[in-house]
């Protein structure tokens, strides 16, 4: 048996299941570059916003590109499934998921709401520009979501350095589009080197054939 | 306090076995796993994933269906309606006693 064994003795059965299920969820790093992916995506859109005046085609395009983002979201989760299944189903194996974790849902909804209200009390007392705010708190969001979904160490370093940015983009007062689309920029790119470099090393794993 | 304790003694051994308890709590999250996920997952050695699958299909808690994937052998595991009482009742005990 692996070095799971002793943790296991101290953990109830429904936080074994969760930790090693999110480990083999990451294990081959296509969640990351996914994210990474989508992070592009949107620095790609407010890159944009920040070249193109308001009202021009390429930003009316760039708003409605980011109010289409679910479509991406959800595309990616099905892309997903789909290389694992085609490509990597005799390292991975097959899962059948249950359709909703409802605990996760209400984590990630509370974590809004928190970073929402923490956002709101902030511009109140007017200490920063709003935009400033918005910043800080997406990085602080984004980094706590990044470690609460990810649970293994290269999360936890990707959340604190967004958090870090969001925080320093919050204090050099940028523009909301120019501090999102650098936030978001860099954050893609680390995740997508991350979840390359995490897919070339479990694809060069050697397989086992059969059972 | 002492009765709690003492229903210890009605723990369901097949499931009280680490590297089952890990299988069986992995198997209550999802809606079925492959061999290979498990092997994956769980990190124990395909024989020893084996034999315990082998037991928690003969106590009736897995049900096991074996097909073909191309050339390769498929092992379908679910946790069966008994598989999920039994853990429960399980989870249940122990946080009583301890």
């Amino acid at each position: 048996m692996n070095d799971a064994t002793p943790r296991f003795l101290e953990e109830s059965p429904d936080a074994i299941a969760g930790r090693l299920m999110q480990k083999a969820h990451n294990q081959d790093g296509l969640p990351e570059i996914a994210v990474g992916l989508m992070f592009l995506f949107v620095a790609g859109l407010q890159w944009l916003q920040v070249v193109f005046h308001q009202g021009s085609l390429a930003y009316k395009a760039a708003n409605l590109g980011l109010m289409l983002l679910p479509a991406p979201y959800f595309g990616s989760l099905w892309a997903i499934k789909m290389v694992r299944r085609k490509f990597l189903i005799a390292r991975v194996g097959y899962v059948e998921f249950k359709p909703v974790n409802k605990k996760r849902i209400w984590a990630v909804i509370g974590i809004a709401f928190v970073v929402a209200c923490a956002m709101v009390f902030a511009i109140a007392a007017k200490r920063l520009p709003p935009a400033s705010w918005l910043l800080a708190t997406t990085g602080i969001g984004g980094g706590l979501l990044a470690i609460l979904s990810g649970r293994l160490p290269r999360f936890v370093v990707g959340g604190v350095l967004m958090a870090v940015a969001g925080i320093f983009l919050c204090l050099i007062r940028v523009s909301l589009e120019m501090g999102f689309m650098i936030l978001f920029g860099a954050m893609g790119l680390l995740s997508l080197v991350s979840g390359c470099v995490v897919l070339l090393l479990f694809t060069r794993r050697p397989a086992e054939a059969g059972e | 306090m002492s009765t709690k304790i003492q229903r210890l003694a009605e723990i369901d051994r097949v499931i009280h076995e680490p590297a089952r308890l890990m299988i069986v709590a992995l198997l209550a999250a999802v809606e079925e796993a492959d061999f290979q996920y498990l092997h994956q997952t769980t990190g124990l050695t395909k024989g020893n994933l084996s034999a315990h699958l082998t037991k928690l299909e003969e106590a009736g808690y897995v049900a096991i269906a074996k097909s073909f994937r191309g050339k390769y052998p498929l092992t379908i595991c679910r946790l069966t309606e008994r598989g999920k009482e039994v853990l429960d009742n399980y989870r249940r005990v122990m946080k009583a006693a301890l």
